[in-house]
């Protein structure tokens, strides 16, 4: 007797823990607050609801359950059988899951993540869908201003875009008509120089050559004004021929020859006897770069100084050095030497003049060369650069 | 001034000049006048051409950037004939660009900068660019 009552005793146990087990369930469900969780008939009937879909969607479960979830979508969608097709999908894949407006109680829309899951029984049947929504109707705010802002910094860049085309543009206009003039009076000062007017009287000479080597300065300085708004604009041209290293460099430097002297400065190009590399470059402009690192040598070494021109290959690269015994470049300014309009204060700045867009426009020219420039300095000791630049394939080497 | 003297019974070699700012044109052509050149002057491509009609140069200085007909201008309408039988060298402010290669490409056999020439310099390269 004692057995089927404890065996009775037992099943009821069981039974009243597995009740627990699904009362716990419920409640877990139930109390869930952040997420909507409720179950859909095989035909979309809401059949439960928890404390979630209440708050989200703002209906009581007496007044929602055995509804038709289509309640909850815009009539757009409804018209569109969007609740059905959502179904028909969850049925053929086991899971459908979308983002989009939904609509509360009151009518108001929210941004709502949805999941509906088919239930299917031991047979395979299905018996229904479990629905979970989640309102990210937050996120969705903070994504769309973070779109909007986006789209707001995207118009800023293009109108910045615009405004420095547009000073490109107007440098580039400003140079040329300031061009014309700068070189008439160098026409005429030069006239007057090299006594196409007669003999200059001495004591008027040193003006004379004032004014002259002034309005130099002034046609490098709105050349370069124009080389670089050419440059920053792309407009650019860079024709690639190969170009024999030795040779450009002799040409430099000869030309260059009576400035050294001058300064009582020693140029050497120190080239090993086989080095008869060339380099794919635009001859003008690349020649310009080297000329301008050769002149930026000569000028920040102090007089009696010596600047040796070297080259070495490198793998597919050759490699030209400038290496001066000049006032050198401290280590904190090395990083705004390719700033434009950057000029480094040192012993010579002063004396040597110049408007910092020499280097500038030097590595824009090289990078368009695919090559690079680096520097080396030590300060009161002396400055290298390298240019490195792309070979000449080894048919077209001259 | 630079003091070239004339071998004996040797011809002028003639210039035209096609140069639109007044000032350059006429500094230039002092420059010129005072070597061995015989010099004549136009303000722009059109009125080169009709320089051009009437007799043959040796040398076409020429500058691009000219109202009414500009210096490509000027290379396309010149006849081919004429064109082979003298030298154009541009002389512009323009060190690179479109122009100027077009102005290559058209015929133009050399290019001197404006504004990197004093007017010795701009005697010598024009020698050298006759002698070339």
């Amino acid at each position: 007797m004692a057995k089927p009552a404890s065996s009775l005793s037992m099943l009821g146990n069981y039974h009243a823990a597995l009740l627990g087990e699904v009362e716990r369930y419920k409640l877990l469900v139930e109390s869930i607050e952040d997420y909507a969780i409720f179950l859909l008939s095989p035909e979309g009937i809401i059949q439960s609801w928890n404390k979630g879909a209440q708050k989200t969607k703002g209906y009581r479960a007496e007044e929602i359950i055995g509804k038709h979830f289509s309640i909850f979508y815009r009539e757009s969608d409804k018209e569109a059988r969007k609740p059905q097709r959502e179904l028909e999908l969850a049925q053929q894949y086991g899971r459908v899951e979308d983002e989009d407006w939904r609509v509360r109680s009151d009518g108001s829309r929210f941004w709502a993540n949805v999941v509906i899951t088919a239930l299917r029984g031991p047979d395979g049947a299905l018996v229904g869908f479990a629905k979970v929504t989640r309102d990210l109707t937050e996120r969705k705010k903070h994504e769309d201003a973070l779109r909007q802002s986006n789209a707001v910094l995207l118009q800023q860049q293009r109108e910045l875009e615009r405004l420095n085309a547009a000073k490109d543009e107007f440098i580039s206009l400003a140079s040329h008509q300031l061009r014309t003039p700068a070189t008439i009076i160098k026409q005429l000062l030069g006239m007057l120089k090299e006594g196409f007017y007669g003999e200059v009287p001495e004591h008027q000479l040193a003006p004379l050559l004032k004014a002259y080597s002034s309005n130099e300065r002034q046609i490098g300085i709105v050349n370069d004004l124009l080389r670089i708004a050419q440059t920053d604009s792309g407009r650019l041209i860079i024709v690639k021929t190969p170009v024999s290293v030795r040779e450009l460099l002799m040409e430099l430097t000869d030309a260059r020859a009576e400035t050294f002297a001058k300064r009582r400065q020693t140029l050497a190009v120190d080239l090993p006897a086989t080095f008869a590399e060339s380099v794919l470059a635009d001859r003008t402009h690349f020649g310009m770069v080297l000329d301008n690192l050769i002149d930026n040598a000569s000028k920040y070494t102090p007089e009696g100084g010596s600047i040796r021109i070297g080259a070495a290959r490198d793998g597919e690269s050759a490699i030209i050095s400038v290496r001066d015994t000049g006032v050198g470049i401290s280590p904190e300014d090395v990083g705004k030497l390719y700033q434009k309009f950057s000029r480094i204060p040192n012993a010579l700045s002063d004396k040597v003049g110049g408007n910092g867009l020499g280097l500038y426009w030097a590595r824009k020219v090289v990078s368009l060369h695919k090559g690079s420039i680096s520097v080396e300095s030590r300060p009161g000791k002396g400055t290298t650069f390298y240019v490195r630049m792309p070979l000449a394939g080894r048919g077209s080497v001259a | 001034m630079c003091g070239c003297r004339l071998p004996e019974g040797a011809a002028l070699l003639k210039v035209l000049l096609v140069e639109d700012e007044e000032m350059l044109r006429e500094s230039y052509y002092i420059i010129l006048t005072s070597a061995v050149y015989e010099v004549d002057v136009a303000a722009n491509g059109k009125a080169a051409l009709a320089k051009c009609k009437e007799k043959h140069y040796d040398l076409i200085l020429l500058d691009l950037m000219m109202p009414i007909m500009d210096g490509t201008t000027f290379l396309e309408r010149l006849p081919p004939a004429y064109l082979a039988r003298t030298k154009v060298i541009i002389l512009s402010n323009l060190s690179s660009g479109a122009e100027l290669e077009k102005a290559i490409k058209l015929g133009a056999q050399g290019s001197l900068l404006k504004a990197t020439l004093s007017p010795k310099e701009l005697l010598a390269a024009v020698r050298y660019e006759i002698a070339a």
